[in-house]
């Protein structure tokens, strides 16, 4: 081609003038049609450090590999959010079993829980993550297919009907845990599944493999009110995900194994929620476990053996 | 110059191609980012943790007006109270006691006050044994009529317990009868519940959600298997003809609906 151009005769510039100038439109042209083609990947929002990138696997790392991320990770958030968090990497207690409680007798369906439950794990406001699904089901039955959790009336609890909050079973024998190809999902000794957020390739097998719709995935960039987050952060817990990650409910691992109670329980105005270590006998719900009609575990057919218990009074 | 005429050509066709894509990219035919619309913030309320009601031990802490706990403001000590009844026999509430509510048991069968006031002493409270309870130690009254309830407080069954389950890690809170209840009329009343989830869904078709139920976001998901299989249509056999025609039939529904909202 270049030969061609050298060769031509002054008679013939003309029209190869014109080619020339045609080619190099074409591929100016094609430059930009390819790079605005490229968009979406200019749109790709929070791009990996290379120290992100080349992070280790959750298990393998050491103490000072950890230290080293947590602090990546304060001043991540500190750059994003303003302020500096303290974030910690609580590792499961010797002789701790967590086990949770709910009275559907006293769950009176406000959705305080919902929302505490927002506020302390960072969840995205708008697109919504939420946790905990309160179901409006009429009395007598326990046909999730006829539950609503739309419900808006002035004043709950309704006359006929009972509230029954879902949110992660925290399984003895978890299926999500079982579909994960990467390994970023596991359960740890005191009974918690746990996700580390850094690991998650987002392929949501483990969504799918939720019977309790527990799971939650990140399709876009979480939101947080600066004002409205919460600095007490633990890796495996509550500290800001990013898009494209799975998250859930994790007994709010930065609270309990702290030794406190998890927010949904704090916030409950009917005292229907009940937590603690099943393998203290004194404890509130081994007391539950041991003198309250437990009636379920949700699906219990599925084997997937719950570590949240629902129970009746009287 | 066949050869040239041929190689502009083809580099025309892929400009073009790169330029309808760019094109399709600018004006966001393949659906683009549509921005999603900013949730309301929950009300502060709803994340407060104090109870339904605040006991006497909660205004002094909060100092707000506990005058109508001061009962000898008004009455006289060491007088007895007496009751006054209309003609057909039924008590009156003073006037000045209008802010109780009366409604202790089904058919208004406790609500006579020496049940548990003491009719001699106001600061006191007088359970059915004869004995007498200070006002601060009312937990004991409740429990002289509701046992089992009182048994499961007394466990931490009933009731919130809050601040530390591990109770070597720090202090622990358990609340008392009256922090919740109003012992005049302990049944809860009705509040407002907090917001309903917004589901992606939802927002997508701007509000309209009434047929929105449980599986909003798995319908999502179910959404863009769709897409991903609609691509991988010319490697399927022919057996299985039916799923990407299915595939279509789901892909067909948001294309609708985009149109609608155009």
């Amino acid at each position: 081609m270049s030969e061609q151009t050298e060769t031509t005769t002054p008679e013939a510039a003309d029209p190869m003038k014109r080619r020339s100038f045609l080619r190099a439109a074409t591929a100016g042209a094609g430059m930009a049609a390819l790079a605005a083609s490229l968009k979406p990947l200019l749109e790709m929002e929070d791009p990996p450090s290379m120290e992100r990138f080349l992070q280790k696997y959750y298990k393998e790392m050491t103490p000072e590999d950890m230290k080293k991320v947590l602090t990546r990770i304060e001043n991540e958030v500190e750059k994003e959010y303003g302020k500096r968090p303290h974030v910690r990497d609580l590792k499961p207690m010797d002789g701790v079993q967590f086990v949770y409680c709910l009275n559907l007798t006293r769950c009176i369906g406000c959705r305080k829980c919902v929302h505490a439950c927002v506020a302390e794990n960072n969840q995205s406001r708008s697109p919504e993550i939420q946790y905990i699904r309160v179901l409006k089901m009429p009395h007598g039955s326990l046909d999730m297919e006829k539950a609503d959790h739309d419900y808006t009336p002035d004043q709950v609890p309704e006359e006929g009907y009972f509230y029954m909050p879902v949110q992660c079973q925290q399984c003895e024998n978890p299926a999500c845990v079982k579909v994960c190809p990467v390994n970023a999902t596991w359960q740890e000794s005191d009974g918690i599944t746990v996700i580390d957020y850094d690991w998650c390739i987002g392929c949501r097998y483990c969504a799918a493999a939720c019977p309790y719709f527990a799971r939650r995935f990140n399709f876009a960039k979480p939101s947080i009110p600066k004002d409205r987050i919460n600095l007490d952060m633990a890796y495996l817990g509550n500290r800001p995900r990013r898009m494209g990650v799975m998250e859930k409910c994790h007994f709010c691992i930065q609270r309990t194994r702290a030794g406190r109670y998890p927010a949904c329980l704090e916030v409950c105005p009917a005292g229907a929620r009940k937590f603690g270590n099943v393998l203290d006998p004194e404890s509130e719900v081994a007391k539950i476990l041991a003198t309250k009609r437990v009636f379920i575990q949700l699906k219990e057919e599925l084997g997937t053996m719950p570590r949240f218990f629902y129970y009746f009074d009287v | 110059m066949t050869d040239s005429r041929l190689e502009s050509k083809v580099s025309a066709a892929i400009v073009a191609v790169f330029a309808l894509l760019a094109a399709g990219f600018a004006l966001e035919l393949f659906g683009g980012y549509r921005p999603l619309p900013e949730n309301p913030l929950v009300d502060p309320s709803f994340l407060e943790t104090k109870t339904w009601r605040a006991s006497y031990a909660d205004k002094v802490a909060a100092e707000e007006e506990v005058f109508e706990y001061d009962c000898y403001f008004c009455h006289e000590e060491k007088k007895k109270l007496e009751l006054t009844f209309d003609d057909k026999g039924a008590w009156v509430r003073p006037e000045e006691h209008e802010n109780i509510k009366m409604g202790h048991g089904t058919h208004g069968r406790n609500n006579n006050c020496f049940n548990c006031h003491d009719q001699e002493n106001m600061v006191l409270l007088q359970p059915r044994d004869g004995t007498t309870i200070e006002m601060q130690d009312s937990s004991r009254l409740c429990g002289s009529c509701h046992g089992p309830t009182q048994r499961d407080w007394q466990a931490g069954i009933h009731g919130r317990t809050s601040g530390h389950w591990d109770r070597e890690k720090g202090e622990f809170q358990r609340l008392n009868c009256v922090n919740c209840h109003d012992p005049h009329s302990p049944q809860f009343p009705g509040r407002a519940p907090a917001p309903p989830p917004n589901y992606l869904r939802k927002v997508g078709k701007q509000g309209s959600h009434q047929d929105v139920e449980e599986g909003a976001e798995q319908a999502e998901e179910s959404e863009e298997e769709a897409e991903s299989s609609d691509e991988a249509e010319p490697e399927m056999d022919d057996s299985e003809e039916s799923k990407p025609e299915a595939a279509d039939a789901e892909k067909s529904e948001p294309e609708a609906e985009k149109g609608k909202d155009e």
